[in-house]
Formats: structure tokens, C-alpha cells, sequence
């Protein structure tokens, strides 16, 4: 009985924390529903601040869970972002592992 | 958590954001509005006059959206691709609206080829007001059916009150002759959009210009 615990609670603490943290959440969550954003975009849809989302934005990148690619419009810095699909099976991972916890959960 | 975070409600958040700023309400109002000067009967006669004024008006409305999109919006709101369902969505209703043209060229068409011959619209339908009447409910359904279509298949909840209201100044405008109804639907298109572009400019202030895109 208390290996079963201890089993399931070890499930909870593998959940994957670059995805869990609610920031980087919403940033994979809209990047999982489109194909790319620019930064401003992002911004805009999930209302991080400047510095808030690209420290996530580096955070994502180094995890390997997202794509960053700087370039130029015009003379315009343009910064555009795009799932991985690692970043993708992680989601994914992440959506099912939380959907099965919270759905196990007594009324 | 992700039990309450619905992930299509997301790309439909999204998605529709790109129509915040009420440009295409504008470009439609000002075509609309512009529409009236097909039934406009100068002294000097109706003549070719009336379609250049209309097309300077509709490149008017054209250039407006284009430009907007490009020096307002873009900057302001960022760029986004949607994922592949939205890109099929485009295709399907590509598919739609060709064969709606298609149609309606055929209608055209053949009413072209009824013009020589008055006596098939009056043994077809007997009087003159019915006539006017048909072809103003034709113009309406020629509209309006392509825009609601728009509207339900790009998910753009104002094109159904557009599409009626463009419906509208195109049957009324028939049956009547009158520019009027055609300036006053397409007022009634594009007085909302001028709201939503203003509330667009409050709501998504430029960039900074160290902040711009992400990079210092």
C-alpha cells in the first residue's frame, strides 16, 4: 500500500518543471496551437513583460523545447519562436501526465 | 489544471486578435459606401467616370488595409502562422468562394444573354417591379451567401453582421436606385471599425525602440 503511495507520488514529482512553471505554460500551450510567433506576438497574447518572457523565451530554448530565430524586417529586429517537436512530446507528456493526476483525484 | 485550459479556445483567442484592430471593417465600409456611386446619376450623364471613382474608392479601401496591416498593426501586435487546420480552413474556403464565382458568372451570364431579349423576363415574370424585385434579392443572396460563408469559415463572428449589411445595400440599392442605402450600410460597417481601430491603438501601444521583437 505504501509503495503504491510512494509510486504515485514519485509521478507527481516527475512532472517535467520547465513545462510546469505557469509563464513558460502558457508560452508552450499558444506555441503548441499555432505554427510561429514573434516575440511581440507572444507578448501581446500571454501579457509577460518584456524581461519576464525572454528570460523564459532562453530558459525554452536552452531546454531544447523551443526554436528562436533572430532576423531583420526591413531595418526591424524581428525575433520569431516555434515549438520544437521535443517541445511538442513534452507538452504533450506534460498534458497527459496532469489530465490523468487531476482526473484520479477523489470528488 | 489543463482540465480548465482549453487549448482550442486558445488558437480561437489567437486567431481571432488578428481581426482586433478593425481594418477590414474599415476596408469594407469605405467599398460599400463606395458602392453607391454605381447608382449615381450625374447630370452630365453616367459614364465612365463612375467606374474610375469606384475603383480609386475601392483602392482607397484596398490600400488602406494593406498599409494598416503592414505599418500599424504588424508592430504593434507581432506577426503569427497558424498551425495546419487553420491553413486547410483557407484552402477549403478558397474552394467555396471559386465555385460560388463560378456560379454567379454563370448567372451573369446567361442574364447578359436575356438583356436582347425583354419579352423572356416579361413572360417570365409579367411586370416590371417583380423583375427588380427578383434581381435585388438575386444581389443580396450574391453577397451575402460568399460573405456568411467567409464569416462562419475564418472564424470572424462580425462578418455575419458585414455580410448583412453589405446584402442589404446591395438589394436596396437595386430595388431603389438610391446611393443613399449604400452610403449608410457601409457607415454602418465602417463607424464600428473606426471604434475598434482606436480601441486597437489604446490596447497595443508601439514598442519601445530599444524593445523591439525581443531584442535590445
Amino acid at each position: 500500500m505504501d509503495q503504491d503511495k510512494r509510486s504515485d507520488l514519485s509521478k507527481l514529482v516527475e512532472i517535467d518543471r520547465m513545462v510546469h512553471e505557469p509563464a513558460r505554460l502558457a508560452i508552450m500551450a499558444l506555441l503548441y496551437v499555432i505554427e510561429s510567433a514573434d516575440f511581440t506576438f507572444l507578448m501581446n497574447q500571454t501579457g509577460l513583460s518584456w524581461g519576464n518572457l525572454s528570460t523564459h523565451m532562453s530558459k525554452l530554448e536552452e531546454a531544447g523545447y523551443i526554436e528562436v530565430e533572430k532576423s531583420f524586417k526591413g531595418r526591424r529586429p524581428n525575433t520569431n519562436l516555434r515549438l520544437t517537436q521535443a517541445g511538442r512530446t513534452a507538452f504533450q507528456e506534460y498534458r497527459r501526465s496532469m489530465k490523468q493526476m487531476l482526473d484520479n483525484l477523489p470528488a | 489544471m489543463l482540465n480548465t485550459v482549453d487549448l482550442k479556445q486558445i488558437e480561437r483567442k489567437a486567431y481571432r486578435s488578428t481581426y482586433e484592430d478593425g481594418l477590414w471593417d474599415i476596408c469594407i465600409g469605405v467599398i460599400v459606401s463606395a458602392m453607391a456611386i454605381f447608382v449615381h446619376y450625374p447630370e452630365s450623364g453616367y459614364s465612365a467616370i463612375n467606374v474610375i471613382a469606384f475603383l480609386i474608392a475601392f483602392s482607397v479601401g484596398d490600400g488602406l488595409l494593406i498599409a494598416g496591416k503592414k505599418y500599424i498593426t504588424q508592430p504593434r501586435m507581432g506577426q503569427v502562422r497558424f498551425g495546419p487546420v487553420r491553413q486547410r480552413k483557407i484552402k477549403t474556403l478558397a474552394i467555396i468562394l471559386g465555385v460560388i464565382v463560378f456560379m454567379q458568372v454563370i448567372l451573369v451570364g446567361l442574364t447578359a444573354i436575356g438583356w436582347p431579349n425583354p419579352a423572356l423576363g416579361e413572360t417570365l415574370l409579367g411586370d416590371y417591379d417583380l423583375e427588380r424585385l427578383l434581381v435585388a434579392s438575386v444581389g443580396f443572396l450574391f453577397v451575402g451567401i460568399p460573405m456568411i460563408v467567409i464569416a462562419f469559415i475564418n472564424d470572424f463572428p462580425r462578418g455575419y453582421y458585414i455580410g448583412v449589411l453589405m446584402a442589404m445595400a446591395v438589394f436596396l440599392m437595386i430595388l431603389t436606385n438610391q446611393p443613399i442605402y449604400a452610403i449608410a450600410c457601409g457607415g454602418l460597417i465602417l463607424v464600428p471599425g473606426i471604434v475598434l481601430f482606436i480601441r486597437f491603438l489604446k490596447k497595443y501601444p508601439i514598442s519601445r525602440g530599444d524593445e523591439i521583437n525581443g531584442s535590445r
